[in-house]
């Protein structure tokens, strides 16, 4: 999951769309549905449930609320997060911009709403979970809300400031993703639970600098930091490079020692292939939006390539 | 069954938490952000309690619990306070001392077993296996109480808004009064033993209702969107900073209440002035009365002189019993410098205008011939015009004066017998009232203006003027009709445009001064085209009473 939304740009071509035989209503009511997705960060819901279908396969946990509490809560902070970076994103993101001050009282009370019922089943997995739940939230705060520049002005969003805004995202949804189905399963942590820790935590990170190049302009106007504003474009690319051949050989190293199965380790590594090949195309793509959506879409080839090499389906 | 509802209460509270939270800074938000947060905490740690394994664990939660339990009471008489305005009271001060028997219950709940203060020990397993756990102690009793009259101190300033003209306001005030009564309610009737089956304290269980309360205050009446707060502060603002002054006394003369203004009028300081005789402090030169009557004050002497005029008015509770009275001190000073600069220049204008004319007319009277008798014409309208300007300033002087008013029918006769002996060759018709009336002086010059206007430019053979009079149960009105060319239209919009230029300007000053004389005297006059030829003027004016005066000259 990244913290930016990654809607397709406006196309401006004039060739004959390739939908031009289908009926108007139902490219309207289709291209309705997609924005209703993208704007409101939906999509990330379904990314974010496969994430923690993927622990439950990987550390070989029963099926439990935690992929529907950490769906709930993808929701509620994404959407949040999209109210109150409205006036912001009108530089970069303006349909979504538009999307979401048009429906904000739909979208404020829908997300209370769902962060509310996250945290009534999340009493249901225990103390733990509760506070495993409540992290994104709190996170958030540090992270986006005026709460923190509100209490003195040497505190500013640390959405501002480099690293720290990845880090801080990437830290609360490896730990929701990875903690709660350890939590309402009441299992303990284990050097594989560290591991797919780690894998979820820098690859949550690449993924929210990805959707950074797009937005660096916009960024750089209302003074958040990122790896593209602070260091370019190239050298965010060299960086993002970086990362995933760490993570590469991590994945490596863990299955070598024994603590990850092959099966494991093939669907990451093959994940972390498609990652690479999607950190090439940073800055050199027409439509920087599809390449963050592919960068989350990457969950879900891990996970079926995990299904295919556990299960056999 | 309590563990699902208890869930159901969490979701609902952390909803309205967030909602609350998005609403900062809003007043009264923070501090409902914290009444959910704690009524959600106790519902957690109830269900942590009910599905605890062990009984030290259920004590723990039931312990834990108490921090939410502490935390509503402040944060709902905080809400109370900053959501109605009244943030005043909110200092860090009183937030602390609010906070002391909250903190001091939170640390005799973690530390029960050391003094017994406030117990909290296992009472038993039901048949689910659920630890129940028994709470109690003296302590108990001093909490629920501190509880109990932080509840209604809250709801005392919202029970205002019930009543307020605002539909949100009303919804808002009501939604938040059920949210907070229900789980009270609820925490009274178990305190009382009204559920001894029931295993468990049932208040987190009402929060679910609690919630859904104040979702529907936030969500359905705009409880951020339209917020009473700035009202009740308004009110205390307008007080203090307007420019007129206000002292409020009791039935006693005891001064209870005093603005800003008010003290720097009268060189007070506003604490030493409060409890203090009013008629100390306010030195007027008769017993005041309330039946809109009006005394000038001065304050100080010389040139740093001041003048106010002072109003009083009655304040009555609901049986219209007198509580005390209000008196408004009204900066007149510039208007009474006005008005004695205007008298002055209208004296020495006036004559030297009747000096000059004077000379020139005995010039005049040494010639003969059609030359000198224009000259005499002119000059006698030149009289005539400064004539006018002193019943300008005679208006406004004679209203103000005017405490007694006098007989409509008198002054109306005053009027024509004038007019007839000024215009000789007008034929003069009066219908009197049914019934005689009480009106302000001032309408003496509107009726003499428009009595010889209707007679001046009357230039036909046949010329008629009527004057008719009817009375109703607060107004006079005033039809003066007449037979003669009308009024020219453009006379009449430079009179509604309410201003002249020196290109744009009205003839004379005859219907200046009906215009102005109407004004002062807070009526209002229409003029119609009267048919076939001529005008219907009907100036329209307050009454002051029925019938005539006991001992008027008129």
């Amino acid at each position: 999951m990244a913290s930016k939304t990654n809607e397709p740009p406006v196309s401006t071509d004039a060739a004959v769309p390739w939908h031009a035989d289908v009926p108007e209503s139902v490219v309207d009511v289709g291209y309705r549905v997609r924005d209703v997705l993208t704007y409101s960060s939906t999509y990330l819901v379904f990314i974010a449930m496969i994430e923690v279908l993927t622990v439950h396969l990987v550390l070989s946990l029963p099926l439990n609320p935690a992929p529907i509490v950490v769906g709930l809560v993808t929701f509620a902070v994404y959407a949040g997060d999209r109210i109150a970076d409205a006036a912001d994103d009108e530089m970069s993101s303006p349909e979504r911009s538009a999307f979401v001050t048009r429906h904000r009282t739909l979208l404020s009370v829908l997300t209370a709403i769902t962060y509310g019922l996250a945290v009534a089943l999340a009493l249901t997995g225990g103390p733990i979970a509760l506070a495993i739940t409540l992290l994104p939230g709190g996170f958030w705060i540090l992270y986006a809300s005026d709460w923190l520049p509100s209490l003195g002005s040497h505190f500013k969003r640390l959405k501002r400031v480099l690293i720290v805004n990845s880090t801080i995202v990437a830290s609360a949804w490896a730990i929701a993703v990875v903690g709660l189905p350890i939590a309402f399963a009441e299992a303990s942590v284990t050097p594989l639970a560290a591991v797919v820790f780690v894998y979820f935590l820098v690859d949550t990170f690449v993924n929210t600098e990805i959707p950074n190049v797009r937005d660096v302009e916009a960024d750089a106007a209302v003074g958040v930091s990122t790896l593209p504003v602070a260091f370019g474009i190239r050298r965010t690319r060299r960086i993002l490079y970086g990362l995933d051949l760490a993570l590469v050989a991590f994945v490596v190293i863990a299955f070598s020692v024994g603590i990850l199965t092959a099966a494991a380790a093939a669907a990451i590594l093959v994940g972390l292939g498609y990652a690479l090949v999607l950190a090439w195309f940073v800055g050199r793509n027409a439509a920087p939006g599809r390449l963050a959506i592919a960068g989350e879409a990457k969950h879900l080839v891990v996970f079926a390539l995990l299904l295919v090499f556990t299960t056999g389906i | 069954m309590a563990v699902p509802l208890l869930i159901g209460s969490v979701a609902i509270g952390a909803s309205a938490a967030i909602l609350a939270w998005r609403a900062r800074p809003n007043p009264g938000a923070t501090p409902l952000v914290w009444l959910l947060i704690g009524q959600s905490w106790w519902s957690t740690c109830i269900v942590f309690s009910l599905s605890a394994g062990t009984a030290a664990e259920a004590v723990f939660w039931t312990k834990a619990g108490w921090i939410g339990v502490m935390t509503v009471p402040v944060a709902w008489i905080l809400f109370s306070l900053e959501y109605t305005g009244r943030d005043g009271y909110l200092t860090r001060r009183n937030v602390a001392l609010l906070a002391v028997l909250p903190a001091l219950t939170v640390v005799l709940a973690v530390t029960e077993e050391y003094h017994g203060l406030l117990y909290i020990r296992e009472a038993g397993v039901t048949a689910r296996g659920s630890v129940l756990v028994d709470q109690g102690g003296i302590w108990y009793t001093v909490a629920a109480g501190y509880t109990y009259l932080l509840g209604v101190l809250g709801i005392v300033p919202i029970l205002g808004l019930l009543s307020s003209g605002a539909t949100a306001f009303r919804g808002q005030s009501a939604a938040l009064i059920l949210g907070v009564t229900t789980p009270w309610a609820t925490n009274v009737l178990y305190n009382m033993g009204a559920f001894p089956n029931v295993g468990i304290d049932p208040t987190p269980i009402a929060f679910a209702i609690s919630g859904v309360a104040y979702l529907g205050a936030i969500d359905r009446f705009r409880m951020f969107g339209a917020n009473p707060a700035p009202a009740w502060r308004a009110k205390q603002f307008l007080f203090d900073h307007i420019h007129e002054g206000f002292i409020v006394v009791d039935g006693h003369d005891t001064i209870v209440e005093m603005n800003r203004a008010a003290a720097e009028t009268l060189g007070v300081d506003v604490d030493r002035a409060l409890g203090s005789p009013g008629s100390d402090v306010l030195p007027l030169s008769e017993p005041f009365r309330t039946d809109g009557e009006r005394e000038l004050l001065t304050v100080g002497t010389g040139s740093a002189s001041r003048s106010y005029d002072v109003g009083v008015s009655e304040l009555t509770d609901r049986r219209g019993e007198t509580l005390g009275y209000v008196f408004t001190l009204h900066d007149v000073t510039r208007y009474l410098q006005q008005q004695q600069r205007l008298k002055v220049l209208n004296r020495v204008l006036r004559h030297n205008i009747r000096t000059e004319t004077n000379i020139i007319q005995g010039y005049a009277e040494r010639t003969s011939g059609e030359t000198a008798e224009t000259i005499t014409q002119r000059t006698a309208r030149i009289v005539e015009i400064s004539e006018k300007g002193r019943d300008a300033i005679d208006l406004f002087e004679d209203t103000v004066n005017d405490r007694a008013g006098t007989s409509l029918a008198g002054l109306l006769e005053r009027s024509l017998a004038d007019a007839r002996d000024a215009f000789p060759a007008v034929e003069f018709e009066f219908q009197r009232p049914d019934e005689d009336a009480v009106v302000s002086e001032g309408l003496s010059v509107v009726v003499d203006n428009l009595v010889e206007n209707a007679a001046l430019h009357n230039d036909g053979e046949d010329q008629r003027v009527t004057v008719a009079a009817d009375v109703d149960d607060d107004r006079v009105r005033i039809r003066i009709v007449d037979n003669g060319p009308g009024i020219d239209d453009y006379e009449l919009d430079v009179l509604n445009s309410g201003t002249e230029t020196p290109l744009r300007h009205a003839s004379g000053l005859g219907l200046w001064l009906v215009k102005w004389g109407t004004e002062v005297i807070d009526g209002s006059v229409t003029f119609e085209d009267n048919d076939p030829t001529g005008t219907v003027v009907t100036a329209t004016v307050p009454l002051r009473r029925r019938g005539g005066l006991p001992h008027h000259n008129a």
